[in-house]
C-alpha cells in the first residue's frame, strides 16, 4: 500500500504546476488589462512575470530560465521569421533613406550608449556590450501589439524593419565583441575572428537552407490554416536543433530565411499570425520568462544606470530616425510614432546576456543587472508606446481601435 | 458661382478626352487594402511632379486623372506616364497599387475615411454606405461641343452602357466571396440615393429648370451630389460615363476611353437617332444583365426590342463606328477591343482564372498588382 500511496500531504508541486500557474495568471492578466485598461496584453504576461520572479514572489529563478530556454528560443524563432517576412530587400533598395534611417538610429544608440556608460567609470568592455544589446527592438512586443491592434502602414512596415535590423546589428555586434573578448581574456586572436566569421556564416547558409525548405513546404502545402502550419511549426524546430549542433546562434538563421523567402518570392505568405495557438502559447510564456530573470540584486547594482541608459536610448533612436525620417518619405507624426515604438527591450536582449554567460558568467551577471533592468521598464512600458504610436499614426483597425 | 446654378457649360474642344481612375493601394505582406493615400500623395508632392492625384471616400483609395487627351495615344501615353510616377513613389513607400473595380477580400468595416470636409459630411450623411463606397472606377470624360449637343451625347451613350461594363467588368469578388457578378461593384453605386439614370431632359435650359428644383430641395447642392452613370460636366464642357469598373491595366482603360470617344463621335456627327424617354424602359435590365453576364448577358435593343448577347450587340457596334475610330485614330484600340470580345476575354475572366489557378485571394491581388506595372 505505501508503495501505490506515497506520502501525498504536504503536496509537492512539480515544476509544470508552477508553469501552468504562470501562464493561467499571464492569461488573466493580460485579457484584464486588455478588457479593462485598453492596454496590450503583453505587458500583463510581463508583469506575471516580474512577479512571480526573483525580484517579488520568487517562484521563479534564472535555473527555470535555464530549463525553459528551448521555449524561449523556439518562441522567438518563430516570431523572427514571421518578422523576417515583412522584411523585402527590394523596397530597401527602392528606398535606401530606410537603411540610413536604420543605420542611424542604431550607431547613435550604440555610440551614446557607450559613451554614457564610460562617463559613469564602466569598463571599455562592458559598456561595449550593454551598448551592442541597447541597440535591440524588441521584435517580440512589437509584433505582439502590432498584431493585436492589426495594424498596417507606413509606421508599421518600417517599424518591423527597422526591429529586424537592430536584432542583426545587436547579435552581430555583440557576437563580434564576444570574439574581442575570446582575443583579450584568453589571448586568442585567432578564435577572436574566426568564431565570429564562423557564426555569421554559418547562420547565413543555415538562413539559406530553411528558406529553401520553406519553398518547397509551400508548394506542397497551404499554410494558411492550423493544420498547414504544424508542419513549419516542425521545420524551425528542426532548424533550431540543427543550430545547436553547430553551436550557431538561434535567432540569426530564423530571421535571414524570413528576409529571403519575401525577397525572392512577392507572393503573400501567410499563416495563423504566430502560428497558431501553440505558438502563441509559446510567446506569452517567453514574455513571463524574461520577466522572471530579474532579481532584487539587480536592481539595486544596475537600476540606476539602468534608467540613465533608457533615456539615453529614447534621445538617440529619436534623433536618428527624424534624421531621415522625412526624406524618406515619412510625415512628422510618422516619425515620432515610429522613434515611440521603437523603444521596448525584451527577449532578444535577455537571449544575448545569457548567451555571454556561458563564456563568461562574471562578466555576465555586471552586464545582466543592467540590461534586466532595462528590459523590466521596457517590456512594461514599451508595448505601451508601441500602442499609442500605432494609434497615433492611424494604424490600428477595427476593434482595436 | 452661387449654390442652386449650374453655371456655364464651359467651352472644350469637341471629342478630347480625360480619363479617371480610382486605385486600390494595398500592403505588400497579406495584400489588403491599406490606407496609404496620404503617404503617397505626400510623396508626390515631394517630388514636386505636376499630376492630378486626389484622396478618395476611404483611405485605401486614389484617384489619378490625365489632362486633356488629343486623341488615344495621347491618353495611353499620359495614363502610363502617371501610372509609372505613382509606382516609383509606391516602390519608395512599399506600398502596391492595382486596378479592379473592387477588392476581393478587404471588409468594408476596416475602411476608415478620409480626412476632409466633404468625406466627413459624406460619411455622417450616408453612414456605412460611405465605408461600402470602397469600390474603383473608371470614368471618362468627352468634351463637347456646347451643352445641348453635350445632353444628346449623354442620352445617346446610354444604350451603350451595358458595351462599357462588359468590357471593363473586373470586379467578381467582394468581401471573400465570389458574386457571381462580372461588375459586383456597381450594386454598390446602386445603393445611394441619386444614383441610376438622369432624367430625361434634352436642352440645357431645361436641365436648369431641372437642377434647379433640386436645389431647392436642399436634397443637392451641386452636380456631384448626383452618382448618376453618366452625367454633364459643365465645369469641364464634357460628358462623364462613370459605369466603367478600372481596368487592370492602363492598356485597357485608354482602349474603352477610345471606344466611347468613337462612339461620341458617331453620334454627334451622325445624329443617328432621336432619344427618347422610352429609350430607358430597358435601360436598367440591359445594366443588370451587364453586371451579371458581362459579354453574354441579354441585350434588349430599346427601339427594336430585339434580344441579343451583349457581344453581339459590341460587335454590331464596333463596325458601325470603325470609320470614326478612324478618323480619331481611335481604330487600333477598337480592334483590340473586338478581338477580346470575340474570345470572351475580360479582367473578370483573368480574374477568375487567377483565382483558380492559386486558390487565395491573396495571391490574386498580388497578381493585380503585377498586372498594374504592365
Amino acid at each position: 500500500m505505501d508503495n501505490m500511496f506515497p506520502q501525498i500531504w504536504p503536496l509537492h508541486p512539480d515544476q509544470t504546476m508552477h508553469v501552468a500557474v504562470a501562464l493561467v495568471l499571464a492569461g488573466m492578466a493580460g485579457e484584464g488589462l486588455a478588457r479593462f485598461a485598453r492596454l496590450p496584453r503583453v505587458t500583463g504576461y510581463s508583469l506575471t512575470g516580474l512577479l512571480l520572479g526573483p525580484s517579488m514572489f520568487g517562484w521563479f529563478g534564472a535555473h527555470d530560465v535555464a530549463a525553459f530556454r528551448i521555449v524561449i528560443e523556439l518562441a522567438l524563432a518563430l516570431l523572427l521569421f514571421e518578422l523576417g517576412i515583412r522584411v523585402d530587400l527590394r523596397w530597401l533598395r527602392a528606398n535606401p533613406w530606410i537603411v540610413a534611417a536604420s543605420l542611424a538610429e542604431a550607431s547613435l544608440t550604440f555610440i551614446a550608449t557607450f559613451t554614457v556608460l564610460r562617463l559613469m567609470d564602466a569598463t571599455t568592455g562592458f559598456s561595449l556590450v550593454v551598448a551592442a544589446i541597447a541597440i535591440g527592438t524588441s521584435p517580440a512586443v512589437v509584433m505582439r501589439v502590432a498584431a493585436e491592434l492589426r495594424a498596417e502602414g507606413q509606421v508599421t512596415q518600417r517599424l518591423f524593419v527597422f526591429t529586424a535590423l537592430n536584432v542583426l546589428y545587436s547579435v552581430v555586434l555583440s557576437k563580434m565583441l564576444v570574439g574581442g573578448m575570446h582575443g583579450s581574456f584568453r589571448n586568442d586572436w585567432i578564435a577572436a575572428i574566426v568564431h565570429p566569421a564562423y557564426l555569421l556564416l554559418g547562420s547565413l547558409l543555415m538562413g539559406l537552407a530553411i528558406a529553401m525548405a520553406f519553398r518547397l513546404l509551400r508548394r506542397g502545402f497551404d499554410l494558411s490554416d492550423e493544420h498547414g502550419v504544424v508542419v513549419l511549426f516542425g521545420l524551425l524546430l528542426l532548424a533550431l536543433s540543427l543550430l545547436h549542433a553547430f553551436a550557431l546562434p538561434t535567432m540569426l538563421a530564423p530571421l535571414l530565411a524570413g528576409v529571403l523567402v519575401k525577397s525572392l518570392d512577392r507572393r503573400p505568405h501567410l499563416w495563423p499570425r504566430h502560428f497558431g495557438t501553440a505558438g502563441g502559447v509559446l510567446v506569452i510564456f517567453l514574455f513571463v520568462l524574461t520577466g522572471v530573470t530579474l532579481t532584487a540584486g539587480d536592481i539595486v547594482a544596475g537600476g540606476v544606470a539602468a534608467l540613465v541608459l533608457i533615456a539615453v536610448r529614447l534621445a538617440s533612436k529619436g534623433a536618428g530616425v527624424a534624421m531621415f525620417g522625412p526624406i524618406g518619405g515619412l510625415s512628422r507624426r510618422q516619425t515620432l510614432a515610429l522613434a515611440v515604438a521603437l523603444q521596448p527591450m525584451s527577449g532578444v536582449a535577455f537571449l544575448l546576456t545569457e548567451d555571454i554567460r556561458s563564456f563568461y558568467p562574471e562578466f555576465a551577471a555586471q552586464v545582466g543587472a543592467v540590461v534586466f533592468c532595462m528590459v523590466a521598464v521596457l517590456e512594461l512600458a514599451g508595448p505601451l508606446g508601441v500602442q499609442w504610436a500605432l494609434r497615433f499614426s492611424n494604424e490600428s483597425t477595427g476593434r482595436g481601435r | 458661382m452661387a449654390i442652386g446654378t449650374l453655371g456655364k457649360f464651359a467651352d472644350s474642344r469637341p471629342l478630347t478626352l480625360g480619363i479617371e481612375l480610382e486605385l486600390q493601394l494595398v500592403n505588400l505582406h497579406s495584400y489588403d487594402l491599406v490606407g496609404a493615400a496620404p503617404d503617397l500623395i505626400r510623396d508626390v508632392e515631394r517630388r514636386k511632379l505636376e499630376m492630378d492625384i486626389k484622396p478618395e471616400m476611404t483611405l485605401s483609395m486614389i484617384e489619378m486623372a490625365t489632362g486633356i487627351c488629343g486623341d488615344y495615344n495621347d491618353a495611353l501615353r499620359q495614363l502610363t506616364d502617371i501610372r509609372d510616377a505613382l509606382l516609383t513613389s509606391a516602390d519608395r513607400l512599399n506600398i502596391g497599387i492595382c486596378g479592379g473595380g473592387t477588392h476581393g477580400f478587404q471588409l468594408w468595416g476596416d475602411r476608415k475615411i478620409s480626412d476632409s470636409p466633404r468625406f466627413n459630411y459624406l460619411s455622417d450623411l450616408y453612414g456605412y454606405l460611405a465605408k461600402q463606397f470602397t469600390i474603383f472606377g473608371q470614368h471618362v470624360h468627352i468634351g463637347c461641343p456646347g451643352p445641348d449637343v453635350g445632353l444628346y451625347v449623354m442620352h445617346g451613350l446610354s444604350r451603350y452602357i451595358p458595351h462599357f461594363i462588359a468590357l471593363s467588368a473586373s470586379s467578381p469578388f467582394v468581401q471573400e466571396n465570389d458574386t457571381g457578378f462580372q461588375s459586383a461593384r456597381l450594386n454598390s453605386v446602386f445603393a445611394f440615393p441619386l444614383s441610376g439614370r438622369s432624367p430625361f431632359v434634352e436642352t440645357w435650359a431645361d436641365f436648369n429648370v431641372f437642377f434647379e428644383k433640386m436645389t431647392a430641395t436642399g436634397v443637392v447642392k451641386s452636380m456631384k451630389d448626383f452618382y448618376w452613370d453618366i452625367r454633364p460636366k459643365p465645369e469641364y464642357g464634357t460628358v462623364e460615363v462613370r459605369v466603367m469598373d478600372t481596368p487592370l491595366t492602363v492598356l485597357r482603360a485608354a482602349q474603352i476611353a477610345a471606344y466611347i470617344q468613337s462612339l461620341a463621335r458617331y453620334l454627334i456627327v451622325e445624329r443617328p437617332f432621336r432619344p427618347v424617354e422610352d429609350d430607358y424602359l430597358v435601360y436598367t435590365f440591359n445594366r443588370f444583365q451587364a453586371c451579371r453576364f458581362g459579354y453574354s448577358g441579354t441585350y434588349v435593343d430599346p427601339r427594336t426590342h430585339e434580344q441579343k448577347t451583349i457581344a453581339e450587340d459590341i460587335l454590331q457596334t464596333f463596325a458601325r463606328v470603325e470609320q470614326h475610330a478612324i478618323e480619331l485614330g481611335a481604330d487600333e484600340a477598337l480592334r483590340a477591343l473586338q478581338t477580346d470580345v470575340a474570345a470572351g476575354r475580360n479582367d473578370t475572366a483573368i480574374l477568375r482564372a487567377d483565382f483558380l489557378a492559386t486558390e487565395s485571394l491573396p495571391e490574386v491581388v498580388h497578381r493585380q498588382c503585377e498586372r498594374w506595372r504592365t
